[in-house]
């Protein structure tokens, strides 16, 4: 896979919303506060009851009156014409082909083309649209005065802005659904014959990655062979060089059944999938890949058990799988003679089982990360994949509601719709370019910085060549929009979460915790903070006014 | 803000879209059908006499079409994001939406022949050498070649392209590093589950040869260069030789395969007639006046006599063309290697090293001594070989062969010995020739 399914720290994740929120209210309840002494000793009574009345009105919420809300918004939408994005849907859909396929086109390209395009697809259609309702709904009411009708009614405000977002969810929610669906049975359709094999979910137990240097000793990376990615790191061949997974929960329900060879009938055992890059110093034998041996090490005992060696498949992923039978015939080239152990019994000791990974190419290379050795455990269907990288796209579009209807509590049509496409395209697009700014990974330093760079040429890696006064002076102008811009990363989604696709394109189950568990956590994140704000603005906000 | 009520306010912008549309109208009259240019819009006519309507540049993509028409004036800047992604998809190696953003780009500026050039190059020359295994590089080399073979029949007036495919299926299959497994795979596609053990038709559907193949390309490019002149980036003359160059270097592959019967001889004397009588018969306009390849001393006398030039200007050019061609070269080897002489030396030299990997030391040394002696020769028949690299190259390896086979059977190397003067003033081509010594016998 080209890229790590890194788990999402959850604690971490609900640790810094309570801190950002926290900090949020804070500053609210200090300024409105502050703000209300402009009335007097009024003012902080009125703040009182004002909070008072808010207190009230969150607990007495009805179901029955957001649900009633709800679908009057949902027959808004479809009156509004939202369910017209089925037709461009199905234009693409029926002349996508023409231009997707080609023949001869290798088997996982293919698959990747056509699921890449159907998320494309739907999630381009989707979310215009549900920001566009979103944003529009509220400040049309208020225009044409139907607003008012609903207020009068024994309905709070909160009950509108839940309404609200409800009615525009449950319209995402069908335009989604219908559109996966569709989307699922095109691929299925499209994707050729011999490529249909490769239509499944593959479910990784991925091990942490350590690796030992030429010598034999413990080192923090491989060699850096000059790649500008620098994902992987490499090993020399024919050296102590090595790459070592440990994986840990390892079990009987790990194993699965393994097909006959010509030297073994159908067994159990484990199947270790390798994803391998090659980097050869010279041409060597070009007709054949460079050679891998894998040694499974018993962590307790140290009893090492090596398989034979393979061929490294570059980038054919399901080429490069290794079945280990449960029952292990092996030469132990101290004893001098075969040796059968049990894999369970004797390799895995509670669990916990070491891979090596050695190059045997003397002056050439085999590139590693951590997600490019794991043990393939029983695959699932596409379907499930398919369906649960489908919720990505869902839960972005409720997030896109619950934004668009907070900021068209407070702001005009035309305004809440360009605030909430910028939280979409920042969020979205900028999110790399944000934390590396953040982190202090991008080179060139800040605005001012940059600009002098790029006035003078000078190159990004080169130090400044002004005065200590100036340059401290242009660093500390810099690290005040950075803080800026920590306060964008803190507060604007990271849509990148949402984006499950990749797992699903690569042939991989999206991994629950480092993509399902962020994106639900991401989407409740935002809930709160949007449902209050939506609320307060409404409350506050004077109808009369178009 | 005025006094007008609302119908009326509606009747003004119905005036005024009314009073825009007849010069919009007007001027964006559709083509009439029958060519005659008074009855189409003025659009249309511009169009027809500048030769920028879309069909009149190629193929239309109705795909493309529609797409640059929905992105309204924003297609350069969704190329240019298209641009981004593709190259950080190449530096991430996420090959597959490498290809679909190479093939938007390609949708959004279908008739700007530079992406097509450079894209084609990309993923022929870039993306295969990526990979590892050879298959799957050929198959990248294939991709460049249909991406430039989809890129000509889009821009039919453009000769720049067709060359350009022809330079994959020639040079790039046949002098690659791999060529031995590329020339085989074009006959017999590695894909054997989809192409049947034939070869990839949307390439090569005669299941010829890739120097062939890349000639038929190469005529078409000539055709197109003869019709629009000012869609290649070369000289003419260089540019209209790559056919017969193909021709040339097909012969040549033949023999560094092995091939040394009729097969050989008969490409080299058809490259030579068509190296000569083709090729060197072809009209061209330089400096000094018109002139063609094939011309003695005395021939570019008269003809600069006849057109009125002076004579030693005109044969300054005419020299300096047939050096940028390499003309007299190839006409030379051509004939030379039509030669049994020329044939006989290379065959003994080429089962000389092949016994060497069998491990029959005795007879490789003898196949060995006799195609040096041979190749001695032919260095004093044909002086001029001694300019030839390639002729050097293959002499000096099997020298080097020779020599291993010596210092294997613990023999001293003697002093004196076919092409040893040769070997001694060309010792800066070893490396070279150790390298591919090492890779093709796996001895250090």
């Amino acid at each position: 896979m080209s890229f790590d399914p890194v788990p999402y720290n959850l604690f971490q994740g609900v640790s810094t919303w309570l801190q950002v929120m926290g900090l949020g209210l804070l500053l609210v309840v200090v300024t409105t506060l502050a703000g209300s002494l402009g009335y007097g000793l009024k003012g902080p009574v009125l703040w009182f009851w004002g909070v008072i009345g808010a207190i009230k009105d969150v607990s007495e919420i009805s179901a029955r009156r957001i649900w009633a809300l709800a679908m009057l918004t949902a027959r808004e939408a479809i009156r509004r014409k939202a369910l017209l994005v089925f037709g461009v849907f199905a234009l693409l859909f029926m002349f996508g082909s023409w231009f997707l396929s080609s023949p001869g086109e290798k088997a996982d390209i293919q698959i990747q083309r056509h699921v890449v395009f159907v998320f494309t697809a739907i999630s381009w259609l989707v979310l215009p649209v549900v920001l566009m309702l979103s944003c529009w709904g509220i400040p049309e009411d208020i225009k044409a005065r139907s607003m008012h009708t609903v207020v009068t009614k024994p309905v709070r405000r909160i009950e509108i802005v839940l309404g609200r977002m409800l009615g525009f969810s449950l319209i995402a929610t069908l335009v989604v659904a219908l559109m996966a669906v569709a989307g699922y049975i095109w691929i299925d359709r499209q994707v050729s014959q011999d490529a249909h094999g490769q239509l499944v979910c593959k479910v990784p137990v991925y091990g942490k990655l350590a690796f030992l240097d030429r010598q034999g000793q413990p080192a923090s990376a491989g060699i850096n062979v000059g790649d500008v990615w620098t994902f992987r790191s490499y090993i020399e061949g024919s050296t102590k060089a090595c790459a070592i997974w440990e994986f840990e929960r390892l079990g009987d329900s790990s194993l699965m059944a393994l097909p006959a060879t010509k030297d073994r009938e159908t067994t159990r055992g484990l199947r270790v999938q390798t994803g391998f890059e090659s980097f050869r110093t010279h041409k060597g034998l070009m007709s054949s890949g460079l050679l891998c041996q894998l040694t499974l090490v018993n962590p307790s005992t140290n009893l090492r058990v090596p398989l034979p060696a393979f061929e490294v498949a570059e980038y054919r992923g399901d080429a490069n799988v290794t079945p280990i039978p449960a029952s292990l015939t092996y030469y132990d080239s101290e004893a001098r003679k075969n040796k059968t152990v049990d894999l369970l019994k004797d390799v895995i000791a509670d669990g916990r089982l070491k891979i090596e990974a050695r190059c045997l190419n003397g002056e050439q290379f085999l590139g590693m990360a951590r997600p490019d050795m794991f043990i393939r455990t029983a695959d699932r269907s596409f379907a499930v994949g398919f369906f649960k990288a489908i919720t990505g796209v869902w839960l972005q579009a409720l997030v896109i509601v619950m934004i668009g209807v907070a900021a068209s509590c407070f702001l005009k049509g035309p305004v809440a719709t360009l605030m909430t496409f910028a939280v979409l395209i920042v969020g979205q697009s900028f999110r790399g370019l944000i934390d590396k700014i953040v982190s202090g990974d991008q080179l060139g330093g800040g605005p001012l910085e940059s600009i002098y760079r790029m006035v003078t040429h000078l190159n990004q890696t080169v130090e400044l060549d002004l005065s200590k006064s100036v340059t401290g002076t242009i660093k500390w102008t810099d690290w005040i929009s950075q803080q800026g811009i920590w306060l964008v990363q803190q507060t604007f989604p990271n849509f990148g979460y949402f984006g499950m696709s990749p797992y699903v394109a690569k042939g991989f189950d999206v991994d629950f915790r480092a993509a399902i568990v962020p994106s639900v956590a991401v989407a409740l994140a935002y809930f709160i903070p949007c449902v209050l704000l939506g609320y307060f603005a409404l409350k506050l906000r004077e109808l009369e006014s178009k | 803000m005025n006094n007008l009520s609302s119908r009326q306010r509606k009747l003004v912008y119905l005036a005024v879209i009314v009073i825009l549309l007849i010069p919009i109208i007007w001027l964006g009259r559709p083509t009439s059908g029958t060519g005659a240019t008074r009855d189409q819009g003025k659009l249309a006519q511009l169009r027809t006499r500048y030769d920028l309507g879309e069909n009149q540049l190629g193929q239309v993509d109705p795909t493309s079409a529609a797409m640059n028409l929905v992105l309204l004036g924003f297609r350069g800047i969704a190329a240019d994001l298209m641009w981004s992604q593709a190259d950080d998809n190449e530096t991430t190696k996420n090959w597959a939406e490498l290809r679909s953003n190479v093939d938007t780009i390609i949708m959004l500026q279908p008739h700007f022949v530079r992406v097509w050039q450079f894209q084609g190059w990309n993923l022929a020359y870039n993306v295969s050498a990526a990979w590892d295994l050879v298959a799957d590089r050929f198959f990248w080399v294939k991709e460049g070649a249909k991406f430039l073979k989809k890129g000509r029949a889009i821009n039919e007036k453009v000769a720049q392209l067709p060359y350009e495919e022809g330079r994959i299926l020639g040079s790039k299959m046949g002098r690659a590093d791999e060529w031995k497994y590329f020339r085989q795979f074009f006959k017999k596609d590695p894909n054997e589950e989809l192409y049947k053990g034939l070869a990839d038709p949307e390439l090569n559907p005669k299941g010829t040869d890739n120097y062939l193949a890349a000639k038929d390309v190469y005529l078409v490019a000539n055709d197109l260069q003869q019709k629009f002149p000012n869609t290649i980036s070369m000289l003419d003359v260089l540019f209209r030789s790559y056919p017969y160059r193909s021709q040339l270097s097909y012969a040549d592959a033949l023999q560094r395969e092995g091939h040394f019967d009729d097969s050989s001889r008969v490409a080299w004397e058809q490259s030579y007639r068509e190296w000569v009588e083709n090729f060197g018969q072809e009209k061209f306009y330089g400096p000094a006046g018109a002139y063609h390849l094939e011309m003695t001393e005395r021939d570019m006398q008269e003809a600069a006599e006849g057109q009125g030039t002076d004579v030693e200007e005109f044969t300054h050019w005419v020299l300096r063309m047939q050096n940028e061609t390499r003309f007299p070269y190839w006409k030379f080897r051509a004939q030379a290697e039509s030669a049994q002489l020329m044939v006989d030396a290379h065959r003994l030299i080429y089962d000389g090293e092949k016994q060497f990997v069998q491990g029959k030391l005795s007879t490789a040394r003898d196949s060995l001594l006799r195609g040096m002696t041979m190749y001695e020769q032919l260095f004093s028949k044909f002086p001029v070989l001694a300019t030839d690299d390639e002729a050097l190259e293959e002499s000096i390896t099997a020298v080097y062969y020779w020599q291993r086979i010596l210092k294997l059977e613990f023999k001293p190397i003697p002093a004196q010995y076919p092409l040893s003067v040769v070997y001694a003033n060309h010792s800066n081509l070893l490396p070279v020739i150790e390298s591919r010594f090492k890779r093709d016998t796996g001895q250090d």
